[in-house]
């Protein structure tokens, strides 16, 4: 099990959608939620959920920091600047940010994250998972495609035909 | 300009130390998985479930097909990130992770 894991909003509201969501916590102790990302979670559904986590000492609100500002908006302007790349908003270049400089995994379903963590030398140090990386982490052979099936029943996240061939996973 | 020597460029104004092959491999192999994805929104929309929905979330919603940006979507709209995700996942448009 990894001790710690770095999420982007749209990451953590889609997997706490999924039926199966409590078995993040067989891959990571505890979640970090950047608190530039709080004010995008306003309903009393998932507001909810993440105080929960946080009493149960699963999800801990990470406090902003300049040094880390300061790597993300690089992020922000490199990747926003790359057409053909999706877009990466302030928030979410904050969470890589955060996790390239902590040496902690960040998670997320945006491909551009994983794209600059590649090829930019500041951000060797992150190791960024999408939910099928999750999904293929937890799960093997017929029990991953069960799973893939119900999350994207569950969330409406689809998965490349290319990405499902590189799992193994025939649908 | 070349692609190449743009994000050259742009890597050492912002003091980024990339290596510009490798990127510029992976974002056309981003983009290539990405090309369908518009279509795909389109098709498997629920579009009686985002014409039923009040303004401004039946536009947002909408917009959400043609962009596939949540973010972009919200920002535009004013609609939290979190609510448009919601009404995503029950509007059944796919959001692709490639």
């Amino acid at each position: 099990m990894m001790a710690l894991a770095v999420a982007d909003t749209c990451f953590l509201i889609n997997w706490l959608s999924f039926r199966r969501w409590e078995e993040i916590f067989r891959l990571f102790f505890r979640i970090l939620l950047p608190s530039i990302m709080l004010p995008e979670l306003r309903s009393q559904r998932v507001r909810g959920k993440i105080e929960e986590l946080v009493y149960r000492g699963r999800l801990v609100i990470l406090p902003r920091a300049d040094y880390v500002d300061r790597e993300a908006l690089r992020i922000f302007n490199l990747v926003n600047s790359t057409p053909g790349l999706p877009r990466i908003d302030e928030p979410e270049a904050y969470g890589l940010a955060y996790a390239a400089l902590h040496g902690l995994p960040f998670l997320t379903d945006n491909a551009s994250p994983k794209v600059a963590a590649r090829s930019v030398s500041s951000l060797r140090g992150v190791v960024v998972y999408d939910s099928l990386d999750l999904l293929m982490l937890l799960y093997r052979r017929s029990e991953l495609r069960a799973a893939v099936e119900e999350f994207m029943s569950d969330t409406s996240v689809m998965f490349s035909r290319e990405r499902l061939r590189e799992a193994g996973v025939e649908l | 300009m070349s692609r190449r020597e743009e994000v050259t460029r742009l890597a050492k104004l912002l003091g980024l130390e990339l290596d510009v092959e490798s990127y510029l491999k992976a974002v056309e192999e981003c983009a290539k998985r990405l090309e369908e994805t518009r279509e795909l929104r389109r098709r498997s929309a629920d579009w009686a479930y985002i014409e039923s929905r009040p303004e401004p979330l039946k536009t947002a919603l909408k917009l959400l097909v043609e962009t596939g940006d949540v973010k972009l979507v919200s920002a535009v709209t004013g609609i939290p990130p979190e609510t448009l995700e919601c009404e995503r996942i029950e509007a059944r448009i796919p959001r692709l992770v490639v």
